[in-house]
Parts: structure tokens; sequence; C-alpha cells
């Protein structure tokens, strides 16, 4: 039972920082449109080859800022 | 699956997009417009690099986005394109070398969906910052909730005992430790707007949300970091966050459905940039976006094309529509001298125009200011949540200090906890979410009609007005005219005499024309010499090498004895027997739907009126048609808005329907107003709702909607409020404890949700 004065701190704090987590995510425009990801993956036609895919999935559309 | 099975799998819905003009291409190719949407930046290798923004119209469905990427993507110079099916946008990252503007356009056009220079970008970033703040602060509030939750349940389950009161105390401050972000953060909304409500001196329901989550959260750190002190020992911080997570929830889905409007009418909204050509002094013609031209510049207007200012014509004569300006259903006559109206479109021939007036001082900007103003003055909807506010807030507090008075006589070491647990228990959460939950939902059912919602409060208004005024050009009426007769002189050859006169009108783009080629079965002809005489007719010469006129009646040679208040065109051979000649005349349409709506708001207890800008006696016609009694016709839009205010101030509140630029003052004014998908983009960015399709039998449905939303609402504020007065006497007698009372929130909340949702059916 003493383990727990040790983990409940610690769970506050990982808490905490997954907040941070999902604050960068959000800001990065990762929520901004959650279909198109989604329908990119069936789509993958010769048009792009795999790597330009995975680069292009990851950065998302933000032309206010891109 | 690839792109093209994609696109046979779900056959593209949109009708064909026409393709760019090269007027349209050349203002599109043209800096002033490019700068608007598009970046510039140099790339690593030294070289110049665009990025523009483009707005999409058609997609309706995600799988859209990857046709249009891939038919970007084709375009040689483009590097990369990304769509974001919410915002309707697309981002293209292309070489100027190797593309040009138009070209990206064209590509998509081809693949069946409309893009535009995206306009209005910064109000959009807003936009996209709004929403992604609500999204964080709903994620803070919903996962603190989660862990206060599990770390406030082993408290409520153990046995008295079970857990070591260090341990114990370890928990409570864990859960106010987490507390903190959900107070600070999440709930910043609500302090700052019951801040702001307080200020202005009305109570909205922010203010009580706010005051009960400052309680709690007094009450709370006491029970904590002092539990026998006297909040007592109960923290109810699980409630807290529990009440905060509901609320933003609620708040988060309000903004999606509103930005999700919005982002569908700003698509609709933007138009393709025009150019129109500008003669030099020397008479030479040069093709200019209408973005650079300045007052005094000479311009050539084609036919078809809209006048890009006010000015007077120079050279030749022509018909304009001026229907979205002034609500005039019949082209005008103009010719040399004459002033044209920026906005109005040239009908029959090209005309030379000097610009006197560009942007500020034109009709168009006047009507724009009038709306504005009208804006200001329109009625305040108080929602009827607000309205239950001020009273709720002062029951409570009353309660809260009725218990403490009576409980500092019983025992006065519990007087705190109990008046704080009032405070707590009657935490409106049910009561905010009652409205929103409703009012997001019959959004969602009207958006499934083709009805887009733009204000939502403005539901709750449609419940309730009392008198509908509908425009007649464009929103009644059909933007074309219709054949109405025929007249032959007795003994003429029918069939043959109409299957000349359609093959004649198919070579003519006049409007009368093109209603006639649309009326008839069309024959083909072989016609010579045709020529077009601007504000007369057409003429051509037959195989036999008679010459035949279509036109105005005196022009063609025919002489007709009544004067027909309906426009009409004759057709003979120059010169002519009366047996060879004929003559049609033409009149408004009604809209198939149009009896059946005005019908419809009739039976539903509204009276409805006829408000148009156009002549008196066509107005008439079709208010008898329509069996309408409460007519006015030839008003300007200050006459418009001067009878909506006779209206108002009369104790009515009024319904407007309209289409045109002239309505847009009175759709600002009236108490809720409906605009037609087709009309003009100013009436469509102040109106409430806006009908796609322009069918008007969902006026009528949206009405009955807003009244069952007004129901349900009822339902769900009554709900709200038994749930927070059935708590009350268990809070006063000091028997409820927290779970319970997180529960009884969470439960009553959840009724409310699942009421609303029948409305989106």
């Amino acid at each position: 039972m003493e383990s727990l004065y040790l983990l409940l701190p610690v769970s506050v704090l990982l808490v905490l920082a997954l907040i941070g987590v999902f604050a960068w995510a959000i800001n990065s425009g990762q929520f901004d449109d959650l279909d198109r990801e989604g329908w990119r993956v069936l789509e993958g036609g010769a048009d792009a080859s795999p790597t330009e895919e995975a680069t292009s999935g990851d950065q998302a559309l933000d032309p206010g800022q891109g | 699956m690839s792109m093209q099975q994609a696109g046979l799998a779900m056959p593209n819905p949109n009708p064909p997009v026409p393709p760019l003009t090269p007027r349209q291409a050349a203002a599109l190719d043209d800096a002033a417009t490019l700068g608007e949407c598009t970046r510039w930046r140099q790339r690593p290798d030294g070289e110049r690099e665009a990025e523009s923004v483009f707005a999409l119209q058609g997609m309706y469905c995600a799988a859209c986005a990857g046709i249009i990427e891939s038919a970007l993507i084709a375009v040689p110079g483009v590097a990369r394109a990304d769509v974001n099916a919410a915002s309707q946008r697309v981002l293209v990252q292309w070489d100027p070398r190797s593309a040009r503007a138009s070209q990206l356009v064209a590509a998509v056009q081809a693949a069946g969906y409309r893009a535009l220079p995206a306009q209005h970008e910064a109000a959009r970033v807003a936009r996209q910052r709004e929403s992604r703040q609500a999204l964080w602060r709903l994620f803070v509030a919903g996962f603190c909730m989660m862990q206060v939750m599990m770390l406030t349940t082993p408290g409520y389950l153990a046995e008295p005992g079970d857990i070591a009161p260090d341990l114990a105390a370890l928990l409570a401050w864990a859960a106010w430790v987490l507390t903190l972000p959900v107070l600070l953060f999440s709930a910043g909304p609500f302090f700052s707007s019951a801040w702001r409500s307080l200020r202005q001196r009305r109570i909205g329901m922010d203010v009580p949300v706010a005051l009960g989550i400052a309680i709690t959260f007094i009450a709370g750190t006491g029970a904590t970091f002092a539990p026998s002190g006297p909040f007592g020992n109960e923290p109810y911080l699980d409630s807290l966050t529990m009440f905060v997570a509901f609320l933003l929830a609620g708040r988060w889905l309000e903004l999606r459905a509103r930005a999700r409007s919005t982002e569908a009418l700003d698509a609709l909204l933007q138009r393709l940039p025009d150019s129109v050509e500008r003669l030099d002094s020397d008479g030479v013609g040069r093709t200019v976006p209408v973005a650079r031209l300045v007052a005094g510049d000479r311009v050539r207007v084609a036919a078809g094309q809209a006048f890009p200012g006010d000015g007077q014509v120079l050279d030749g004569s022509t018909q304009v529509d001026e229907a979205m300006l002034s609500g005039e259903s019949r082209p005008v006559e103009r010719g040399v001298g004459d002033a044209v109206v920026g906005g109005s479109i040239n009908l029959a021939a090209p005309v030379v125009v000097q610009l006197q007036r560009i942007g500020e001082g034109t009709r168009y900007q006047q009507i724009v200011e009038l709306l504005q103003h009208a804006l200001t003055q329109r009625p305040g909807v108080m929602r009827t949540v607000d309205r239950l506010a001020g009273p709720f807030l002062w029951g409570v507090l009353l309660l809260a200090a009725l218990a403490a008075a009576v409980w500092s006589v019983i025992d006065p070491s519990r007087a705190v906890w109990v008046a704080v647990s009032v405070l707590i228990v009657t935490c409106p959460c049910a009561l905010s979410l009652a409205t929103p939950a409703a009012l997001l939902s019959a959004a969602g059912g009207l958006a499934r009609r083709g009805v887009l919602v733009q204000r939502l409060d403005a539901i709750e208004a449609l419940a309730h007005v009392d008198t509908a005024c509908f425009d007649k050009t464009g929103t009644l009426t059909q933007d074309r005219l219709v054949l109405a007769a025929t007249v032959l002189a007795p003994g003429a050859d029918r069939n043959q005499l109409l299957a000349r006169a359609v093959s004649l009108a198919v070579l003519s783009h006049h409007p009368l024309s093109v209603a006639l080629v649309q009326s008839l079965p069309v024959h083909a002809h072989g016609w010579r010499e045709v020529q077009e005489v601007a504000g007369q007719g057409i003429e051509a010469v037959d195989e036999q090498g008679r010459c035949w006129r279509l036109g105005a009646p005196a022009w063609a040679g025919v002489h007709l004895v009544a004067q027909a208040a309906r426009p009409r065109v004759a057709c003979a051979p120059w010169p002519s027997l009366p047996e060879e000649q004929v003559c049609f005349e033409f009149d408004e349409a009604l809209r198939p739907d149009a009896l059946g709506a005005v019908q419809s708001l009739g039976a539903q207890g509204l009276a409805v009126r006829l408000l148009s800008g156009d002549a008196p006696a066509s107005v008439q016609a079709i208010a008898s048609r329509l069996g309408l009694t409460q007519v006015q016709g030839g008003a300007t839009p200050e006459d418009k808005l001067a009878a909506i205010a006779a209206l108002q101030a009369g104790g009515h509140r009024v319904l407007m329907v309209g289409d045109g630029l002239n309505d847009g003052p009175v759709l600002a004014r009236a108490d809720v107003s409906f605009a037609l998908a087709h009309g003009s983009a100013l009436a469509q960015q102040r109106s409430d709702f806006i009908v796609l399709g322009s069918r008007l039998d969902q006026v009528p449905a949206a009405h009955r909607l807003a009244q069952r939303t007004l129901r349900v609402m009822r339902q769900n504020l009554a709900w709200a409020l038994i749930y927070n007065v059935a708590c009350v006497p268990l809070a006063l007698a000091g028997l409820l404890p927290p779970w319970a009372a997180g529960a009884g929130m969470a439960l009553s909340s959840l009724g409310v949700v699942l009421n609303a949702l029948r409305l989106s059916r």
C-alpha cells in the first residue's frame, strides 16, 4: 500500500502531461478534419509514393498559418 | 480502390460545371485576385513557390476530397493538394512557372466541383482558432472529470476506516489538484460570460452556473484541506468537474453546428472573379480584372455580364436585368445617355459604359449600408432560458439563505454546509443544456431537409412569428418567363409558323427568346445572314430568300390592337401578310411549390403578405393567383423597411422570405428571415435561414419544426426545473450525499438530451 503514496502524485503529473500532449495535437490541426485522413488510407492511388503519403498524412491542412 | 472506381461507385450528383470563360480565366490569373488567397515563398533552391487556398463547392462526402486532390495533382506544376472537407477548402502548393491559377480551377471544375479563390480567410482562421480552443477546454474538463471520479470513488465504496486517513487525504488533494485546470481553464467561458451579463445588468443562465461552480469549488477546497471545518467533509469536486464537462460538451456541439453552417455558407457565397474589357484613350480594349477599375474608365460590357459599377451608356443599346436591385421582373431598355446600375446584368448586346462610381456611393453600396443600419434595429430575441435565469437565481439564493437561517437555529455547525449543498444541487446543468440541445437537434433536422440555420436563436423566434412577408420576383416566381399565350391570325399555318419562330429564337440570347425555346419543341432551320438588332430583335434570311424578323411587334411589322401588360414578341416575314404573323405573350412563372407554401403558412395561422419592388400591376396579378389580399407593389428597399417597421410597431412578429439584393435590408430587419440559395450573396449573408434548392415548401415545414422545438424546449425546461426542485428538500434536510447529487445531475442531463434528439428525425 505504501507505493500508493508515490503512484498517486505520479498519476496526477501524468494526467497534466497528457493534457499538454493533447494541446499540441489540437494546435497542430490534427482534429480539424477527422474524416479526410481515414479516407486517404483507402485511396492509395498511383499519384503518391508511400513515403509522400506518410508525410502528407501527418501534416494537417492549415491554410491560416501554413 | 482507385479514384476512378470511387467516382463510379458514387456518381457525382452535381450538375455539370460550365468551363471557365476567357474573362474569368484572365481575372483568376491576375495578381490582384491571386494576392488575396495566395502566399508566395522562396523554395530552398531559390525558386518561387505559391500556396493558394481555394474554396470548394459541390462537395457532398469525404470521398470527394480524394477526387479533387488527384485532379489537382495531375496538373503539371502542382506539388501538393490538401483538401479539408470540414471547411471545404483546398490548399494547393504550385509552381508559378509551369502552372497558372486558372488551370487549377479548371482542373477542379473538370472533376465536377467548383473551386473559387478563397476570401474572408482571416474570419475563417479566427473561427478555426475558436473551435480548437473549445475542443481543448472540453478535453481538459472531460479528462480531469474521469480522473477526479476515479480518485473519489474509493471514498464512496470503502467502509469507514478501510482507507488510512492520510491516504484518504492524499486522494482528496489529488482530486483537488486535477480540479484546478477545470476551474481555471475549462470553466473560463462561464465566468467571463457571467461577468459580462452582470456588467450589462442582466442575469443570463451563465450567472447561476458560474455561481454554482464557484461555490462548489470554495466548499470543496474547504472540505479537502479542513475536513472538520464549516464546509463539512464532502468535497463534491466530482460533481463540479462533471458539470463543467457536460456543459462544455453542449457548448462545443453548438459551436460545431454553427461553424458547419457558416463554412457551408461561406463556400456558397464565394464568387468567381470577373474581368472586363477596358477601353484605353485610343479606343483599344484590354481585359482587366474588375478589381482594377477606377471611376471614369470606359468599359465594354458584353451580353450576359454584370455592370461593374454605376455608369452611363456611351455607345449601343441593350436590355438590362435589374431584378436583384429593384425587384423589377421585366428587363428594362437602356440606350445612349441612360444610366446603368452596378450589379445589374446586361442581357442583349455589348455596350460601352463610362463608369461614374465604383464601390463607395454606388446603388449597391447604398443598399449594403441600409442593410447594416437595419441590422442594428432588429428586435432583440430574449431566449426563454435567459428569461428563467433571473427568477431561478433569486429563488435559489433565497432558499439557501432560508436553509442557513433555519439550520443556524437547529445546529449552527451545519448551517454553512447545508446552504452550500442547496446551491450545489441547484446548479443548473440540465437547465442550461435544455435549450441548446433542442436547438441543435432542430438545426440538424433542418439541415437534413436542406435548410441551413445561421443563427440558432432564430429557431425560437420562428416559432413566435405571426406574419409572413414574401418578396415576389425570384422568390415566389421563377427567374425565367414562360409562354402564356400564342396569338395567330385565323387561317394561319400554326405548326409551320411556330417552328420558324423557335428556330429563329434559338439563335438569340435574349431572355424572351430563351423563354420561347424552353416552351416549344425546337426545329432546325437553315437560316442565313443572321443579324441581331439591339433593342429590337433578330432577323435572318430563310431558304427561299425571304427575310424574317423575331422581336418587338412594331419592328416585326405586326400591329396589335390590344395593349397587353405582359411582355410579347412577334415573328413574321418582312414585309408580311396578317396570316403569316404570330405573336407570343409571356408571363412570370410561379414556383411550383409557391401556392402550397402560402396556403400551408395560412393554415398554420400566419398572415401572408406580398412585398415587392416590381410594378404594382404584375404584383397584383401574382397576388390574385396566390389568393393574397395584403399586397404592396413598387416598393424600394427603403419602402420595404418602412413596411416591416410599421408591422413590428403594430406588435407583429414578422417572417420575411426573399432572395434579391433589394431584400437584404428587410431580411436583416425582420424578426426571422429566409433567403433562397440562388439569390444574392448579400441577402444570404444576413439571413437566419438559407433554403438550399430554393424550395419554398421548406418554409412552412421549418415553421412547424420550430413550433415542435419550442414544445420540446418547454418540456426540457420543466423536467430540469422539477429535478432541481425535487433535490432541494433533500439538501435542506442535509440528506443529499455527493454521489447522489452527481448521479442525479447526469441522469437529468441525459433525459434532456434524449428528449431533444427527437427533433432531428
